[in-house]
């Protein structure tokens, strides 16, 4: 089984600085593989244990995302090699663009089966891309994934849904977004940072891709600080604690959160 | 000079940063530091991430790794808050891979593995401690066994720990230096009986007393190493260990000064944070000055013995200046936080006491300029 992992070369949250304006800086942000990606990683390297398959990491984007050390961070992960479209012409690039580029370097790398990923970026977070290069690719593509095994004919792949769980028999090739909690990625240790060093990369021509030229691109018209939300306290008494914990479901029911 | 981390440092560091936030949260020291236990599932998490192992030699699993490396990896684990956090069951662990059976190898990696404490280091004595020299407890081989007797004492984890690795003087042998070997002895042996001590620091290391009657063992199974090369061998580590022991100040002042820094930000008197008074700046600039100092003197340190050059005082003087200034930090750092600091749960509160400790473990502030000080003179005659 051949598994694109799609990940994201983003900058850490943590580090940003958001602008009264509700702009923000990402001047110090230090980059690192998408917060919620790793997730992705570990699913297609246990798959792929599995299977006796190959795993082929993807990510695209600014020239800046091709460093040493963005590569062997992703190498480190458990990869058995990476593709990068790496070209300032991608820089700011809408969800759909990036969407479109990404299908078209799955295409490139051919004979691909499954193309895993996040749930969305932590930087951006709109959680579009892996849907949207599913229909680029005009194959089956699915959100909040928990689980993925092998199956006789394909794969058995689970979700989470609002609905409940569902488990479901699907035929490859196929697009999956797993959620960030669907497994817990193991952290690459030293034997893995100095292996990724020796890992093939290849990087290709955004020019040599068969991407669609986009009907539409996104402009951003404005930008806000989200709002902080209606904050309350309530303290109960506790001395009573079966009268506490009643008051408390009450209270959390007048709320909307139950 | 370039301080520059290679890839490799900073891909490790950002891995040791995952496993941090999620094996080894503020809540989950606390709640050690509470309970006075050891933080085992922490050190398993760290095992299977190939960090514990990390400057073994490849045939037992381990993967070198210079100096700079392991104490950048050290000050990590203890900027997180945790005393004694990383690097110094590595550093004994090395004392057996290199000295001990075939048999005593595989049996501390299993227990590494498992993330238990392999084995406590046993040499202080009631009447020998800074002067090792005058330690009494003997060790008479006979008939492929040997049989020990005397008293240990302040011993570190030893009562969550498997093993003993102890020092004892063989008494039929003149030369002094030739008289101490390093033995391995099993804390559940017939004979070996402890007396816990409580103290008002490291509360997830216990301390205790050992005393030995009569432990009588097959000397196959006990001797570590070469009979009579017990304290060349134990000085074998000491360099590096006290240089953990520095990047363990470095890595817990750090963590006082960064949780003092942002105290004073949003503590307000007199209307104001009390970050903006003078009074309260200065501490925090000379905090930084005496950190941005330990992290020279460690790294440079960590960059020596990377390139085999003589420490000669360099070891006595960063353990020296980093156990006190690491102290030095942490006590500023507790007065900025006023009465809330000294409250049971303040991390600060923690940060201090167990800072206090590293002014005597691994040799006090007094030995260090006992060493360094002779190594001047010599130096300069
Ligand atoms: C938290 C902690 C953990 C420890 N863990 C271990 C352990 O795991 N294993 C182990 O074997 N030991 C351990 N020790 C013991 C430690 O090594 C000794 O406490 C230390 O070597 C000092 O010995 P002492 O306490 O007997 O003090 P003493 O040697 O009696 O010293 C008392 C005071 O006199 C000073 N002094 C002594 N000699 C001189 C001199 N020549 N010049 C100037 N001043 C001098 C000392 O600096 C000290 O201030 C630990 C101690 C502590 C506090």
């Amino acid at each position: 089984m051949k598994i694109v992992v799609a990940y994201k070369w983003a900058p850490n949250p943590q580090d940003l600085e958001v602008r009264a304006d509700g702009t923000v800086d990402e001047a110090r942000g230090k980059p690192a593989v998408s917060e919620y990606d790793p997730v992705a990683f570990e699913l297609a390297r246990r798959l792929a244990d599995e299977t006796g398959g190959e795993v082929v990491g993807l990510t695209v984007g600014a020239a800046a995302i091709d460093t040493p050390l963005a590569r062997k961070a992703a190498l480190s992960r458990g990869l058995d090699r990476l593709v990068l479209v790496a070209d300032d012409a991608l820089a700011g690039a809408d969800s759909t663009r990036l969407a479109a580029v990404l299908a078209a370097a799955v295409r490139a790398i051919g004979g691909v089966d499954l193309v895993l990923a996040g749930d969305s970026s932590v930087d951006v977070a709109e959680g579009q891309v892996p849907l949207t290069a599913a229909a680029q690719l005009g194959w089956l593509g699915l959100g909040r994934v928990t689980a993925v095994t092998p199956a006789a004919e394909g794969l058995s792949v689970e979700r989470d849904t609002p609905a409940g769980v569902a488990v479901l028999a699907v035929r490859t090739p196929v697009v999956l977004a797993a959620t960030a909690d669907a497994v817990v990625p193991r952290v690459a240790g030293m034997k893995d940072i100095l292996a990724a060093a020796k890992k093939p990369v290849e990087v290709l021509a955004l020019a040599a891709l068969d991407v669609p030229a986009p009907a539409v691109t996104l402009a951003t018209l404005g930008t806000a600080k989200p709002s902080g939300g209606d904050r309350r306290a309530v303290l109960f008494d506790g001395s009573d604690p079966a009268s506490a914990a009643s008051q408390l479901v009450g209270a959390l029911r007048s709320a909307g959160v139950l | 000079m370039d301080f520059t981390l290679t890839d490799e440092q900073e891909l490790l560091l950002s891995s040791l940063d995952e496993l941090l936030e999620r094996e080894c949260p503020e809540s989950y020291i606390a709640d050690l530091d509470l309970h006075h236990e050891s933080a085992t599932s922490f050190r398993k998490a760290l095992h299977e991430a190939g960090f514990m192992s990390l400057g073994f030699p490849e045939e037992y699993g381990g993967m070198p790794c210079d100096a700079v490396t392991l104490v950048l990896l050290a000050e990590r684990v203890c900027r997180q808050g945790l005393n004694n956090g990383f690097g110094l069951e590595l550093l004994q662990a090395m004392d057996i891979l290199e000295f001990g059976s075939e048999a005593q190898k595989q049996e501390i990696l299993g227990l590494l593995a498992n993330g238990r404490v392999p084995f406590a280091l046993g040499f202080t004595e009631p009447g020998a401690g800074s002067d090792n020299s005058a330690m009494t407890t003997s060790a008479v081989h006979h008939d492929g066994l040997v049989t020990f007797n005397g008293t240990n004492t302040l011993i570190t984890a030893a009562l969550q720990s498997k093993y003993l690795l102890v020092m004892a003087k063989n008494p039929d042998t003149d030369d002094p230096r030739k008289a101490i070997s390093m033995y391995l002895v099993p804390m559940d042996a017939p004979g070996v009986t402890t007396n816990r001590l409580e103290k008002i620091l490291w509360y997830t290391q216990d301390s205790c007393e050992i005393f030995l009657d009569d432990v009588t063992l097959p000397e196959e199974e006990c001797l570590v190493g070469v009979k009579g090369n017990g304290f060349k061998q134990l000085m074998r580590n000491f360099e590096m260990e006290r240089l953990v022991i520095a990047a363990t100040c470095l890595g817990q002042a750090q963590c006082a000064f960064d949780d003092a820094a942002a105290y004073a930000a949003q503590r307000v008197q007199f209307g104001q944070p009390i970050g903006n008074f003078q009074l309260t700046q200065l501490k925090l600039t000379d905090m930084a000055i005496k950190l941005e100092n330990m992290r020279n003197f460690v790294y440079k340190t960590a960059w020596m013995l990377d390139r085999g050059l003589p420490l000669k005082s360099q070891g006595a003087l960063c353990k020296r200046y980093c156990a006190m200034s690491g102290f030095e930090v942490a006590d500023d750092a507790l007065q900025i936080f006023g009465g809330v600091g000294v409250t049971v749960g303040a991390r600060v509160s923690r940060l201090w006491r167990d800072l206090r400790g590293h002014r005597f473990g691994g040799g006090t502030d007094e030995i260090m300029v006992h060493i360094a000080g002779r190594q001047i003179v010599k130096d300069h005659s």
